[in-house]
């Protein structure tokens, strides 16, 4: 059966002051209907333009290769017309900042009304019912107050809601969730998520989540998408990446959470294991591992060849990009 | 530890840092700002170079060539009613637009600016007082006290830069209290009090070099507010005094012969009106460039 | 505790704010009491809303507390006038959240290590070079970038230069306020193990405000938590983490998601309803009531006073705890406080 989002080979190139940036260079990831992949990475890795590529959301200056498939339909093919019909319809995309993403102009009820109105043709009281449930359905009490609410009378959880229910509208078939927590308290994150997955058990709708919180990954997510500058560098099911990350980065990303077990386990002080150096910029094509000088475990094989994506572990959906992935062994839990 | 910074793409696609180094090329872009800069390069140029680049002096009479009209041999610009060189005049006109201009700007940034930058990073009550004088010299129209100075120490070309510069002040006083209460916290500014570091060293390290954008652009446009002071006051006969040749000058003698010789009103007053309006174009553009949220 | 490096009493922040019709007063902070000992981390956690950045500004004058003491090394600061601070002030150092706004676009990083010392110390210029420059290889900064401006460096390397200026005059207290809060989580451990190592070679206490209890269990001896400009619970980390006892603290803790699938996934915890209420209006009784599942009438009445839960100084301020810890006490008669 057809994934219902099937990304092949996407290159995104972008131009700032000193040139070409390289922003995703060659990034393949599929989600299927009803599945929560998550794209993790840290700032500079390309997820969040990845994520906006696929609504084309980018500059227009923005070259954009490759072929993102929405059930089939190609679309990086279509005119804005269609795009039009697509964006906020069958691809729906929350973003992180509340406060930012909602008309400050326009009450909420009015908002969620205009996505009503545009992607499901509802008319006249229908508009008002179905907002009043979609507030609901988000965790809003309240909800006929809430309509002719304003956004700067609502809290950031609060507006982030409004944005799901936004989002849901349309009655996506994906869902975008672009770091939706990361600007949120630890309390209201936790309603976020609890609401997110009622959401995703109630309605089916697949997810694709971008963010940097292995927590909320942990929470969320059935398989995972690790990138750094700009491409994949392992994909696995959350279970086993957290248990056996392959690649040196994703188990390096685990192991600087100070929540995990393995900052504690040495005698002596604790300590976080770091990543010393940044995450690259790049502007031209990499004859080499992009993360090879910040890698333990790079050798003169990583330092002049681009590692290719390669089955790695039992069940075979478990890959990795590297020349010396971790062993099991290595890697503690 | 790689110390090459290069911005990555998220950062990319919302706000672009400012450099420098390329503010420069970037005023450059905007055709309204390069038309300003030009402008503005013309005139002081003029002004500079006057004795060089006028052909004959500005005060010379020649009773036999009075009011001789444009494109006449020997005098691109025609004459005025005392046979003086139009084009030269105009030329040497220049010099004391500028010097107000700039004088009077002068002035009231080096006054208004300490002021504001004070009161802006005490606040209380001294705050206060400052923007209600503050408002009260901005009501007052200026032109009274440009008349009352002339009243009482007589008309001159240091009078009017001191009435205009008074009259400009509110505006730099303002603008400073502004940039010095948000500067004020800033993190940076926060941790150099925390450090403890002399208030005086505050201001002058980390405030004053911080504003220094803001003010330029203030000061690009107070000063073709200042000229066309400085132009109204001569004509009406409370600045520099005939025969030095002033574009206001020039407009009041030319009042007598509009009807017969329009030109000797029009060029005086299309050089003032050129040369308002290229500050003014140069100060926005400036302006634009310093508002990180056009970048 | 006369070793007692900085000791808070009853610290009260008030700021008028005018908002829509008239003039109303917030209480950022109502009644903060902490010490901190030599050498010792407190982190102060907290969500937005709490205080927790406000107590911070006040025990370094930043702002002027309105009510309650601040003793540094024993000495009352609290009132004293700011010409007076400045000697004081290059015992108390501090550290900023935002790696963009805290250093000074104009200045180099030796201008900005350097200021500290030429505000204090009345060392040469060659003194100065040098002391800037060790205060930047501490911090584990390679010395070629002394002569570089902010805009050059990462955030990571820029809170690196912010500790270098806040540490180069060997402070006895560190106030840092969410330090590693804006950094990628890869850049915030070299960070965050930066600073214990300092702490412990400079022996220096510190303050150590965050809303991340992980970082805080990581980094911390004890920890305060605080919700709407209180103190709910206090204790050393073994014991709040293992044992929390306000449901605030038990909700905190069950909110913070675990990198763990396996466990993040079993977990059920305190689920604190709807939003932290207004500091404009602050609930009677104790704060949290309207969103506690443990609140009861008396809550709503009644503010809570601390209950002693270990003799390691494990407190907390709720009426259940109290009850459970001294159930002879009934409701209605005064209770003790700690």
């Amino acid at each position: 059966m057809q994934d219902l989002l099937e990304v092949e080979n996407l290159q995104v190139r972008l131009f700032d002051r000193t040139g070409p940036v390289l922003a995703v260079r060659g990034v393949s990831l599929s989600v299927g209907r009803g599945e929560v992949v998550a794209l993790v990475g840290e700032s500079g890795c390309g997820k969040s333009v990845t994520a906006l590529s696929l609504l084309r959301l980018l500059p227009a200056s923005a070259q954009i290769s490759g072929s993102i498939r929405l059930d089939g339909q190609d679309l990086l093919a279509l005119n804005s017309q269609q795009l039009r019909t697509i964006r906020g319809g069958e691809i729906a995309m929350v973003f992180q900042e509340p406060m930012t993403s909602l008309n400050p102009a326009f009450s909420v009820g009015n908002q969620i009304a205009e996505v009503l109105r545009l992607h499901r043709g509802l008319r006249g009281g229908g508009v008002r019912a179905r907002a009043l449930e979609l507030l609901r359905m988000v965790g809003i009490g309240a909800a006929d107050k809430r309509l002719r609410s304003f956004p700067h009378e609502l809290s950031g959880g609060m507006r982030q809601r409004v944005m799901i229910a936004m989002a849901l509208a349309g009655e996506p078939n994906l869902l975008i969730l672009d770091e939706p927590t990361t600007a949120l308290d630890v309390t209201t994150q936790a309603q976020i998520l609890d609401i997110v997955r009622d959401l995703r058990t109630r309605t089916g709708t697949a997810i694709l989540l971008i963010t940097h919180d292995l927590g909320v990954v942990a929470d969320l997510a059935d398989r995972v998408v690790v990138m750094y500058a700009g491409a994949k560098v392992e994909e696995a099911d959350v279970y086993e990446l957290f248990e056996t990350p392959r690649h040196p980065y994703a188990a390096g990303l685990l192991r600087a959470l100070p929540g995990s077990a393995a900052a504690r386990q040495e005698a002596g002080p604790p300590r976080l294991a770091e990543i010393p150096g940044i995450v690259p910029t790049l502007r031209a094509p990499l004859a080499s591992c992009a993360f090879a000088p910040r890698c333990q475990s790079a050798t003169d094989q990583c330092r002049t060849q681009p590692p290719l994506l390669a089955p790695c572990g039992p069940g075979g959906d478990h890959e990795v990009a590297c020349f010396h992935p971790e062993s099991a062994a290595t890697v503690s839990a | 530890m790689s110390l090459a910074i290069v911005p990555d793409p998220e950062a990319m696609l919302k706000a672009a840092e400012r450099s420098g180094r390329d503010w420069w090329r970037r005023l450059f872009h905007r055709p309204p700002a390069v038309i300003g800069l030009a402008g503005v390069a013309v005139v002081t140029i003029a002004a500079i170079f006057a004795p060089l680049l006028s052909p004959y002096s500005p005060v010379a009479s020649s009773f036999q060539h009075i009011l001789a009209p444009s494109f006449s041999p020997g005098h691109l610009l025609g004459t005025d009613e005392l046979g003086r060189d139009v084009l030269s005049r105009l030329i040497y006109g220049a010099q004391p637009t500028l010097e107000v201009g700039l004088l009077a700007t002068g002035l009231a940034l080096v006054v208004g600016v300490p002021i504001g930058l004070v009161s802006g990073y005490y606040r209380g009550a001294g705050d206060m007082i400052v923007m209600r004088v503050a408002d009260v010299v901005l009501a007052f129209p200026f032109l009274l006290l440009a008349i009352g100075f002339a009243a009482i120490f007589g008309p001159s070309l240091r009078n009017v830069v001191v009435a205009l510069g008074i009259g400009s002040l509110p505006g730099f006083v303002r603008i400073a209290r502004a940039e010095a209460m948000a500067l004020r916290e800033q993190d940076y500014v926060q941790a150099a009090i925390v450090t403890g570091v002399r208030d005086r060293v505050i201001l002058f390290r980390h405030l004053l070099p911080n504003m220094a954008g803001p003010i330029l652009v203030q000061a690009t446009l107070t000063i073709p507010g200042a000229i066309l002071g400085s132009a109204l006051l001569a004509y009406l006969g409370l600045g520099e005094q005939p025969p030095t040749a002033s574009w206001g000058t020039m407009l009041t003698a030319a009042q007598d012969h509009l009807f017969n010789d329009p030109w000797l009103a029009i060029l005086p007053g299309l050089a003032i009106f050129i040369t308002t309006l290229c500050f003014n174009l140069l100060g926005d553009g400036l302006r634009d460039l310093f508002d990180p949220a056009l970048s | 505790m006369s070793d007692a490096v900085l000791e808070v009493d009853n610290l009260v922040m008030e700021f008028r704010s005018r908002r829509g019709t008239g003039v109303g007063r917030v209480q950022a902070v109502r009644g903060v009491s902490f010490t901190i000992g030599k050498g010792e981390i407190l982190g102060l956690v907290g969500e937005t809303g709490s205080g927790k950045t406000t107590v911070g500004k006040c025990v370094v004058r930043l702002l002027n507390p309105s009510a309650g003491t601040v003793r540094f090394d024993g000495q009352d600061i609290t009132r004293v006038p700011r010409r007076s601070l400045r000697q004081l002030r290059a015992r108390i150092q501090m550290v900023f959240q935002d790696p963009y706004s805290s250093l000074d676009p104009r200045m180099t990083v030796a201008q900005i290590v350097a200021e500290p010392l030429r505000a204090h110390a009345a060392d040469s210029s060659q003194q100065t070079r040098a002391r800037a420059a060790k205060a930047i290889e501490r911090v584990g900064l390679p010395s070629a970038v002394l002569q570089r401006l902010p805009h050059e460096l990462s955030g990571g390397q820029r809170q690196r230069v912010g500790l270098a200026r806040a540490l180069v005059l060997e402070p006895q207290l560190l106030i840092a306020d969410e330090p590693v809060s804006a950094l990628d989580v890869s850049v915030r451990a070299g960070i965050l193990n930066l600073l214990a190592d300092l702490q412990r070679s400079m022996g220096f206490s510190c303050l150590f405000i965050t809303h991340d209890l992980s970082v805080a269990e990581f980094l911390c001896d004890r920890v305060a938590v605080m919700y709407l400009g209180e103190i709910v619970e206090v204790g050393i980390c073994d014991e709040l983490f293992t044992n929390p006892c306000h449901p605030y603290t038990q909700s905190l803790l069950a909110a913070a998601p675990v990198p763990d699938p396996v466990r993040q996934r079993r977990r059920t915890g305190v689920r604190l309803a709807g939003e932290p209420a207004s500091n404009v209006a602050p609930p009677p009784g104790c704060s949290l009531h309207p969103r506690c599942p443990l609140a009861d009438e008396r809550c709503t009445a009644e503010a809570p006073t601390f209950t002693v839960v270990s003799s390691l100084g494990h407190v907390a301020r709720c009426h259940r705890v109290e009850e459970e810890h001294s159930p002879r006490k009934p409701w209605g008669q005064a209770a003790t406080s700690v």
